[in-house]
């Protein structure tokens, strides 16, 4: 008998279903991104050495991890609160960029005495939120598509980076584009365990003030209903106007200091390198943690793995910059096309009834 | 030479790429699918299309396997798409970031590596000797005037053909196009393919026709233009001209304004095609209002049971 396959939106998924098919793209989108692995020259052998033992288990590993995840723990709260609200944000690297370049000028102006490390890392928050403020406007007053706008934020930004890369901030005793190193007074305290500093105290407070925020105040409820439901939620009562703005400058002011915080913790001078892949890292952490604040702790210490596990392979396999970006958009993939298990059900119908 | 003559003889070689990647993506855009893949798909086709030519092979074909090769790295994003029916925003993000990750792996060992690629075409010398304009119009390579004919071309499948109809009516109403009997499915394949082969072929040309040389980053933000003059041609190919005209002729400004010495400091005088994106997306805003031509069914995975 002839039967046509017909698509049908499920109502909902229930936490089985859902369970299984994020699991399933995950297992996918691993099971791919290792076999890029060992195309790009890595033997298979040592994948378990360099993926786990390296960058999770061993003590210098697990400190390099730690410092590569707070930044990525910000930047992945900054996407989740945009994409939660349907609000595309990918110019988290600008916004980052920005943060950077605030924290820089009050640190090499010499503002703000005792202060000036807090005043840095206010000043990048401010930074980032000023980076998205724009497009945030057109897109509510105008009905400009944040998508590009944001886009071409970052591009902007990266400019004017190195404006004042080789101009203003520059350090003219130093080869390379960059700014002169920070002075100590102006560099987050380090924790005692390799060079993990106060910037992963500092984002994760984040991450605990958001998800407080999210579960426990009206707030949180009423932009999380915004999120799923924007009609249901003005006929409701709510002011959808009002919570993209609070969440998306909120965003902006989260990249930002990513920027301040990686200028103030780990880099101690501003250059060109500060902003790799914030925007598809921050998308990836958000994506995979489905915009839940708590799950961008584990999935940021997950993908700042990769990352300094790609370091690694970078220097002993000869894998690029190009293949962690390959795996990051491998992942996002697998997660996308994953949803078609838990949107759409898929049913046989006998071709007479179809007629 | 003039100014304003190099100018003017430099800058549709600036317009051609935006102009096919415009079209690419009228193309998807006009069969309901909205692909913020190109910048991706460009770089794939920039680095196929310089490896290709450094190998020796000749501009043409580097040209087609370029855009080829941007068919071949939107494989997933065809698939997930319009067999899947996935959220098209994010799948066209992990396009991008599958385009630039491959382009800039693969072609790691052919960076900054001049090559040969496509030269003007030759013209009658009387011609292109003519003043202001003879450089302009009669010294242009193959591709300029190929992508001029392909704009009318579109406008004339999507506007005057019976297919052409199809597809923007699935694009506009997926629905009532399906219930008309129209095969949803296979008219997207239909404008994703060339569609995508089209933006392929306008990465090619940057490295082939333009630079001739692939180094990292060289798209640097086209595909993203070519997105938003998409808007700024409301779904127009002829006019699509019009914009990659603008935005070509404000490309090929910035390095004619460098070799005039002025005191523009060049980091901030590049961010004028940037500037010049947000600027027209403002100017041709429409709050409140329909917007323009933009297809109705834009973004939104179909399946017949929304009908």
């Amino acid at each position: 008998m002839l039967e046509r396959i017909t698509l049908e939106r499920r109502a909902g998924a229930g936490p089985v279903r859902q369970t299984a098919a994020y699991t399933g793209s995950l297992v996918m989108a691993i099971a791919l991104s290792l076999g890029v692995l060992v195309a790009a020259g890595v033997p298979i052998g040592a994948l378990y050495q360099e993926l786990v033992v390296q960058v999770f288990l061993a003590p210098t590993g697990q400190a390099q991890t730690l410092t590569a995840a707070t930044p990525m723990l910000l930047v992945g709260l900054s996407a989740a609160l945009c994409l939660r609200l349907k609000f595309w944000n990918i110019g988290l690297e600008g916004q980052l960029l920005l943060g950077g370049i605030f924290a820089t000028g009050v640190a090499l102006t010499d503002l703000g005495g005792p202060v000036r490390l807090a005043l840095m890392l206010i000043a990048s928050a401010i930074g980032g939120a000023l980076w998205i403020a724009a497009p945030l406007l057109l897109r509510l007053r105008l009905g400009v598509s944040e998508v590009i706008v944001t886009l071409m934020m970052t591009n902007i930004a990266y400019l004017l980076l190195q404006h004042l890369l080789f101009g203003a901030f520059g350090d003219p005793t130093y080869n390379f584009p960059s700014s002169p190193a920070f002075d100590d007074a102006e560099r987050l305290p380090r924790l005692g365990f390799g060079s993990v500093h106060l910037g992963l105290v500092i984002a994760l407070a984040a991450v605990a003030a958001v998800a407080w925020i999210s579960y426990r105040t009206p707030f949180g409820f009423a932009s999380r209903f915004a999120g799923h439901n924007p009609e249901a939620a003005r006929t409701v009562g709510f002011n959808t106007t009002w919570i993209i703005v609070v969440s998306v400058l909120a965003a902006g002011a989260l990249s930002g200091l990513a920027g301040g915080i990686i200028v103030a913790g780990t880099e101690f001078r501003l250059s060109q390198q500060i902003g790799l892949h914030a925007t598809f890292n921050g998308i990836v952490i958000a994506a995979l943690a489905r915009n839940e604040p708590l799950w961008i702790v584990p999935v940021s210490l997950l993908i700042a793995g990769l990352t300094v596990a790609s370091a690694s392979l970078k220097v002993f396999y000869g894998v690029s910059e190009g293949v962690v970006l390959i795996i990051q958009g491998i992942i996002l993939f697998c997660l996308v096309a994953g949803q078609f298990l838990t949107t759409y059900r898929v049913s046989l119908t006998p071709i007479e009834a179809v007629r | 030479m003039s100014f304003v003559e190099a100018w003017l003889a430099s800058f549709p070689g600036f317009m051609a790429p935006l102009l096919l990647a415009a079209l690419g993506l009228i193309l998807c855009e006009r069969a309901g699918v909205l692909n913020l893949g190109a910048e991706g798909i460009m770089a794939v086709g920039a680095m196929t299309g310089a490896v290709a030519s450094l190998s020796g092979v000749g501009p043409l074909s580097a040209l087609g396997l370029g855009a080829g090769a941007g068919l071949l790295v939107a494989l997933p994003f065809i698939l997930a798409v319009v067999v899947l029916r996935a959220a098209q925003i994010p799948a066209g993000l992990a396009l991008v970031a599958l385009g630039l990750g491959a382009s800039a792996a693969l072609g790691r060992d052919h960076t900054h590596k001049p090559f040969d690629g496509l030269g003007a075409m030759p013209g009658p010398a009387l011609l292109e000797d003519l003043p202001l304009i003879g450089g302009m119009l009669f010294a242009q390579d193959a591709l300029v005037y190929a992508s001029l004919m392909a704009a009318m071309g579109l406008w004339w499948y999507l506007q005057r053909t019976q297919t052409g109809l199809r597809l923007r009516a699935v694009g506009e109403d997926t629905a009532t196009a399906d219930a008309a009997g129209v095969d949803v499915q296979f008219q997207q394949l239909a404008a994703l393919v060339p569609g995508c082969l089209l933006i392929g072929l306008a990465g090619a040309y940057l490295s082939v026709a333009g630079s001739q040389i692939w180094t990292e980053g060289m798209v640097a933000g086209r595909g993203w233009i070519a997105v938003a003059l998409v808007v700024f041609a409301r779904w127009s190919p002829l006019r699509a001209i019009v914009g990659a005209t603008l935005f070509g002729a404000a490309e090929a400004l910035i390095p004619r304004l460098q070799t005039l010495g002025l005191d523009v400091p060049v980091y901030i005088l590049s961010m004028t095609p940037y500037v010049l994106t947000i600027a027209v997306l403002v100017l041709f805003a429409r709050p409140g209002r329909l917007r323009g031509n933009e297809p109705g069914a834009l973004g939104r995975p179909y399946i017949r049971q929304d009908r």
